[in-house]
């Protein structure tokens, strides 16, 4: 997968989730956090049991401060279970992997490297000619055909959550994991982001996991959403979205999923 | 009486407070220049105050007799050392010095600081020796310098190098601590390990940090120079200064003054021209 040629033919179409033979992707086993503070123990995440799909799109919900960005960490391998444990392809995480590229929200790309040489950072390995193949390809996806040479400094926040974005597929990952790519962003970009997102999923095919605390955007991205408890944080219900994209906000099953998904959060059916 | 400095101070009061009104942009350099010209003129005015009447025996006037030296005395007082020649030697051996010294404390400097910062037990080794040494002025070490080294270029390059090394190892340190967490895991995520993690991100992140603290220390070295150069070595502007001064020659004196003044801005102009690269850009300014 992490060899994907850039000259392969188009992607076969996306076959939906509930068709898709089950084959899990990431196993999350019994995971509990507690972080050791200065005078007593914060749990923050207790006993997490998730499996994920090759493929598919998870978006994880939940109040601020109940233990996402941990979870996530977690299973990119930045951080380590207390207890528990997270394989993916049936081998323990144990560090980050480029095969599995995180997108934070703060972007994380260089500023001190142009658009093309952050989109270029994993193809360092590679020849000069495929790396600027590949580049080309995934500038130009995102959308930022004439913008190689900028500097992070010289475009917006949504370009640069595009570099961030086409970094991470420019090595095929298998996982992409993002933690609230979107947050920075205003909200026409967001929505305009969440199509592009959309897009590019269904023609590349990452299994994606996407931490969010925006209802309307896990229900617009998701293909089951994963709701957290306050802290500890705990998995309160998976919420399948058996909605076709482009999906219609509009919809008595849309306003269906949407109070579910603001039960869950206990805020009821407050605006 | 002589009333053109006050006349000059005036017109130059009435052009800034016309020129602020000014919506347009202003030609760079005009507000500095009239601000100069002002001091300038302060400048005549203090010392045309200061200075007194000679007489002699008889109570007759002879000469007026400056406390310290006027613009104008200043200007023709530089005549001959910049004629033969001295102003120019004496100001290369004082950049000379200065440079070689300061690219000794960078060379070394940079490097610990930026392991140091990397490392928590190098910092927590290092630093607290570094905290230590730094508030003992350069000037302190001047008695040692000269000991070890002699009244030669040796304890002055010395000094200089000492003067500029903190601000130097302190700065690298501080930038490699102060590199945002989501640089360093997004590089790891990419799988950079070891120099060329080094090198595409833990330098790059640091180099603005750097070059301030090289712009900072470099002002301090320029500052340092003269001192040492009146006690450590025989030649350069600082040498000028007490040269003169012990002939009595306070025009010289002034005039050295201004000169290391103008190299002084010389130099940090060049150093601020380091932050326009595009690699560095952004630690500087937003676009
Ligand atoms: N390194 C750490 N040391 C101590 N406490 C931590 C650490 N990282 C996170 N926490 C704590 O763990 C809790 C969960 O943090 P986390 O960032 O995972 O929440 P989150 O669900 O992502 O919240 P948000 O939506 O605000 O991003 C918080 O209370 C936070 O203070
Ligand atoms: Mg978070």
């Amino acid at each position: 997968m992490a060899e994907t040629n850039p000259k392969a033919p188009a992607a076969p179409a996306r076959v939906p989730h509930q068709a898709r033979t089950a084959k899990s992707k990431v196993e999350v086993r019994g995971v509990t956090k507690l972080f050791q503070r200065k005078s007593d123990t914060l749990e923050v995440l207790r006993g997490i049991d998730l499996s994920v799909e090759s493929g598919e799109f998870l978006c994880l919900l939940g109040p601020s401060g109940c233990g996402k960005s941990t979870l996530l960490s977690i299973i990119g391998g930045f951080e380590q279970p207390t207890s528990g444990s997270v394989a993916i392809d049936g081998v323990e995480v144990q560090r980050p992997d480029p095969r599995r590229i995180f997108v934070f929200q703060e972007y994380g790309i260089f500023p001190w490297a142009s658009v093309w040489d952050n989109v270029g950072l994993g193809l360092r390995e590679r020849p000069k000619e495929e790396q600027a193949h590949i580049i080309r390809r995934y500038v130009d996806l995102v959308g930022l055909t004439g913008f190689e040479k900028a500097y992070p400094a010289e475009i917006s926040g949504g370009m640069k959550q595009r570099v961030a974005l086409a970094r991470a597929l420019a090595v095929s990952p298998d996982i992409i994991f993002m933690d609230e790519p979107l947050g920075a962003l205003d909200s026409l970009t967001r929505l305009q982001m969440r199509g592009e997102l959309l897009r590019i999923w269904q023609q590349e095919q990452p299994t994606i996991l996407f931490v969010t605390h925006d209802v309307d955007e896990a229900l617009q991205l998701g293909e089951r959403i994963v709701v957290m408890s306050p802290r500890p944080g705990r998995i309160a219900e998976i919420v399948p979205v058996d909605l076709d994209h482009p999906r219609d906000l509009g919809t008595a099953a849309y306003g269906r999923l949407k109070n579910r998904l603001y039960e869950l959060l206990g805020v009821g059916h407050a605006v | 009486m002589n009333f053109l400095p006050y006349l000059v101070v005036v017109g130059a009061l009435i052009a800034i407070a016309a020129a602020s009104r000014l919506r347009d942009p202003l030609p760079k350099y005009l507000l500095p220049l009239l601000v100069a010209v002002i001091f300038v003129c302060l400048w005549q005015v203090a010392a045309d105050a200061a200075r007194y009447e000679l007489k002699d025996a008889d109570g007759q006037f002879v000469r007026w007799v400056e406390v310290f030296p006027t613009p104008r005395s200043t200007v023709l007082g530089m005549v001959q050392p910049v004629k033969d020649g001295t102003l120019l030697r004496y100001a290369i051996s004082s950049v000379y010095r200065v440079a070689a010294g300061f690219g000794l404390a960078a060379v070394i400097g940079i490097p610990l600081g930026l392991w140091a910062g990397w490392y928590t037990r190098g910092f927590e080794a290092l630093n607290p020796l570094i905290q230590a040494l730094r508030p003992i002025s350069p000037i302190a070490w001047i008695p040692l310098a000269v000991l070890w080294f002699g009244v030669k270029d040796a304890a002055a390059i010395f000094l200089i190098a000492l003067a500029s090394f903190f601000p130097i190892v302190t700065g690298s340190m501080t930038a490699v601590r102060t590199i945002p967490m989501v640089y360093v895991r997004s590089a790891q995520n990419f799988g950079l390990k070891g120099f060329e993690l080094f090198r595409r991100v833990v330098f790059p992140a640091c180099l603005p940090q750097i070059i301030t603290s090289l712009r900072m220390a470099l002002g301090i070295a320029w500052m340092v120079i003269v001192a040492a150069e009146m006690i450590a070595v025989d030649s350069g502007l600082g040498y000028l200064i007490m040269d003169a001064r012990n002939a009595n020659y306070y025009d010289r004196v002034v005039g050295a003054m201004i000169s290391i003044g103008l190299i002084g801005v010389a130099l940090d102009l060049m150093m601020r021209r380091l932050e326009r690269f595009d690699e560095v850009r952004w630690g500087f300014s937003k676009v």
